[in-house]
């Protein structure tokens, strides 16, 4: 009986129904896609801001302090201070492997070209990094520094050779020297093929770059390398973040040693390369995060005005339904149903449309956050699958919030008096 | 005759047209507070971006080791802020060190990412110290560096994760007369506004021939894409916010036509055309219209400023929370339209309604 009630509800006034289902819908399609899109737009800015380059500097410990200005050192190198380069990969086995976006080793040397003395980077152009557990990721500087320009060829080093004797040249470097893609530079005493030239804006472009190998073999320092940059997609430096872990108690370790702080992730590159030291380089890594955070709270307040629209919306259509029955309630009280009957009744009804709207509205709100987040970021977004059940919750629940009241005023009127009025 | 109609209509349906406006004022506040976020939110980007510290750089060109200080003087005419750096050698004991000169009044700006222990600042006798360089000679804040040059307090220990922490950091003008040189820096600094780095770099290139003036493609290009980015997430939100808002007011509308169906019922027995009918339903709604869009025009501007104060307030000056008066024309014109299509969409069913059905009771 009480099924039926509800089904012939339904059923018989399908239009009046289809309205307030689609209102739902509506609200709870706001609300998802909001979220959804909210949540995704923190990571994408964070992987945008990381075409900033490294956030993490990992050096040999050295005895001493080096002596460098503008990559030329000014001190006699200490050859038995270097990280070996078998240690590379063992940065994408650290707790956070996967915020690790990008590694790039790198060997420094320098030699006189025409009375000047120009630093030599021998490093990974592209290279595909296998990790301790067998997954493979891109790694090098192209990897790192997604906004350096190269005028001609990039250096195809997919497969290490130390034979070919190629470089790319900073654009400061080759005015200089009157140097083109295709000219050839002598370096260490063998003449090197300019591949292309590197414009950066930064210190980059008074230096060459190499291969490792091909460096490696000059200096004589095969499997040795003097840096690693790191990149790192991290959170946002906090008040705990900046607290001492040497001074932690067991458990606000643990936390901050599971949390992806650029300190936390430089202290666990510190323990699987005991001889080396991660530093984070602040210009990069803490405006990151003040960038981050600002971009986070702003699509989070705007997610939050959203969504109170969309429950206030939600409030209104079931209020304005169960207004509309008030004859109905007033009929079945004078016919003898008991409040808990016509409560019972009607809060089927109103939960019924709240799940139905909220299924519909946050099926379509997915899509819709999808689409916002290709037109914004060029890349296939997807809503967490957990937002829809959530959204059906919500909405059901404002829906039946939004029913209460007006139901409540119906039931303490006399049947009387909403009957003498008519509906 | 028109407007008493209007006008009575107004006041003999309180509650439903309650409804009706403040479905419209929900609309004009969520304009107003997107406008407003939208209007401003690349200005205040930017300014986050300021963290970041120089996007363009004077370096020497050629086999010139400096380039001259009058480039400040021009970088301070194009608006932007510029500050000197020299790098040269020195000596503490019998060790090499790196000292760098830095005008501490002129890099403020554009050093905030340097995290110092002490002091910012160095006065004549006195030195910063990167935290590497300290650590290697012992030094604690307070205590004096042995420069060959002349000894210096250290005053502050400067951890940046770059070069610095290997360096001594003197006031400018100490390490040039240590070095001997006059009106000219290693390199200069130049923090352009976002938008017009290009512009900037074009003129002080052309002011400066013998330099090289680069433009540090990393931060540039990432603070545009970011910039961009964000402002077109803000704007395809809000265009999802409006049109949902839209159908939502357009729903209302529609039920409030529907129960006035026997009303529109009787007048059309009585002789009233239907387009009057309909202007008289259209005028009713522009008079709700306006008034929503002024009470949600107020609410919008709270919400705007709290947004603002919320998440941008500490990175700047108070102008940062500034509330842009221009963006009333476009919430009345939104909402003007978001009720207007509403009501055209309810009035369609005028002319389907029966008289005689109507008045029957069915």
């Amino acid at each position: 009986m009480f099924l039926r009630f509800v089904g012939q509800s339904i059923r018989r006034a399908p239009r009046r129904k289809a309205m307030a289902i689609g209102a739902v819908a509506l609200g709870s399609a706001v609300a998802t896609a909001m979220l959804g899109a909210m949540l995704d737009v923190g990571d994408r800015v964070n992987r945008e801001l990381r075409s900033l380059g490294a956030n993490l500097l990992v050096t040999p410990k050295s005895a001493s302090l080096p002596v460098n200005i503008g990559g030329i050192r000014y001190d006699p190198l200490a050859n038995d201070e270097f990280i070996p380069l078998a240690g590379v990969p063992k940065i994408k086995s650290i707790f956070w492997q996967l915020n690790i976006t990008g590694v790039a080793p790198a060997l420094h040397a320098q030699t006189n070209i025409e009375g000047r003395e120009v630093p030599v980077e021998g490093v990974w152009f592209r290279r595909d990094l296998q990790a301790a557990d067998g997954t493979h990721s891109a790694a090098g500087v192209r990897v790192l520094n997604s906004t350096w320009k190269v005028e001609g060829q990039w250096i195809d080093d997919r497969v290490p050779n130390d034979r070919t004797n190629d470089c790319l040249v900073g654009a400061s470097v080759a005015r200089r020297l009157s140097l083109r893609p295709g000219s050839i530079l002598p370096l260490f005493g063998e003449p090197f093929t300019v591949a292309g030239i590197l414009s950066t804006g930064a210190e980059e472009e008074d230096q060459v770059f190499v291969r490792l190998e091909t460096l490696a073999r000059l200096t004589a320092r095969a499997g040795q390398v003097d840096a690693i940059e790191v990149g790192a997609l991290t959170k946002p430096e906090d008040a705990f973040a900046r607290k001492d872990p040497s001074r932690m108690a067991r458990e606000e370790y643990d936390r901050w040693y599971c949390t992806p702080y650029i300190t936390s992730i430089a202290h666990q590159i510190q323990e699987v390369l005991p001889m080396a030291v991660a530093r984070p380089i602040r210009r990069v890594a803490d405006s990151e995060g003040q960038v981050l955070s600002r971009v986070r709270g702003l699509m989070l307040l705007i997610a939050l005005a959203a969504l109170a629209t969309a429950a206030l919306t939600v409030w209104s259509v079931m209020a304005t339904t169960v207004l509309e029955r008030r004859y109905e309630i007033a009929v079945m009280e004078a016919t003898g149903a008991g409040r808990g009957i016509i409560i019972a009744l009607l809060g089927t009804e109103v939960a019924v449309q709240g799940a139905l709207g909220g299924l519909i509205g946050a099926l379509a709100g997915a899509k819709l956050s999808g689409m916002v987040t290709q037109a914004v970021f060029g890349v296939h977004g997807e809503a967490p699958a957990a937002l829809v059940p959530l959204a059906v919750m919500v909405a059901t629940a404002v829906a039946l919030a939004g029913a209460a009241q007006p139901l409540r005023r119906a039931l303490a009127l006399e049947p009387a008096v909403i009957l003498r009025e008519g509906a | 005759m028109f407007w008493r109609f209007v006008i009575a209509a107004v006041k003999f349906r309180r509650r439903r047209l309650l409804l009706a406006f403040s479905g419209l004022a929900v609309t004009a506040t969520l304009a107003t507070a997107l406008f407003s976020i939208y209007s401003d939110v690349d200005r205040k980007m930017h300014r986050q971006f300021r963290g970041y510290g120089a996007n363009i750089a004077i370096a020497p060109a050629g086999n010139s080791q400096t380039v001259p200080l009058a480039a400040l003087a021009e970088a301070d005419r194009l608006g932007a802020v510029a500050a000197p750096f020299l790098y040269t050698i020195g000596r503490v004991g019998d060790e090499r060190v790196v000292v760098e000169g830095v005008d501490f009044h002129r890099a403020a700006p554009l050093t905030s990412y340097w995290q110092i222990t002490g002091e910012r600042t160095a006065a004549a006798e006195q030195c910063l110290a990167g935290t590497t360089l300290a650590a290697h000679f012992h030094l604690t804040v307070g205590e004096s560096l042995p420069l060959a040059s002349g000894a210096c307090v250290v005053r502050g220990i400067v951890s940046t994760g770059g070069n610095e922490d290997n360096q001594v950091i003197l006031p400018f003008d100490r390490a040039a007369a240590g070095a001997a040189i006059h009106n000219a820096a290693s390199v200069i600094q130049v923090r352009a506004d976002g938008q017009k780095v290009e512009q900037t770099r074009a003129a002080l290139a052309r002011a400066f021939p013998q330099t090289e003036v680069r433009v540090l493609h990393a931060i540039a290009e990432t603070e545009a894409s970011v910039v961009l980015k964000v402002k077109a997430a803000v704007f395809s939100l809000a265009l999802v916010i409006f049109a949902i808002t839209t159908l939502c007011v357009t729903g209302n509308f529609s039920a409030l036509v529907i129960e006035r169906s026997k009303e529109i019922g009787i007048l059309k027995a009585i002789g009233a055309a239907e387009a009057k009918i309909a202007a008289l339903l259209l005028s009713e709604s522009l008079v709700l219209a306006l008034a929503s869009t002024f009470a949600g025009y107020l609410a919008g501007l709270g919400v705007a400023y709290g947004i603002g104060r919320g998440i941008f307030a500490d990175a700047a000056a108070v102008q940062t929370i500034g509330v842009d008066f221009a963006v009333l024309a476009p919430v009345l014109l939104v909402t003007l339209l978001v009720a207007v299509i509403a009501t055209l969409f309810a009035a369609s069913r005028i002319w389907r309604i029966e008289p005689a059905v109507i008045l029957r009771g069915e």
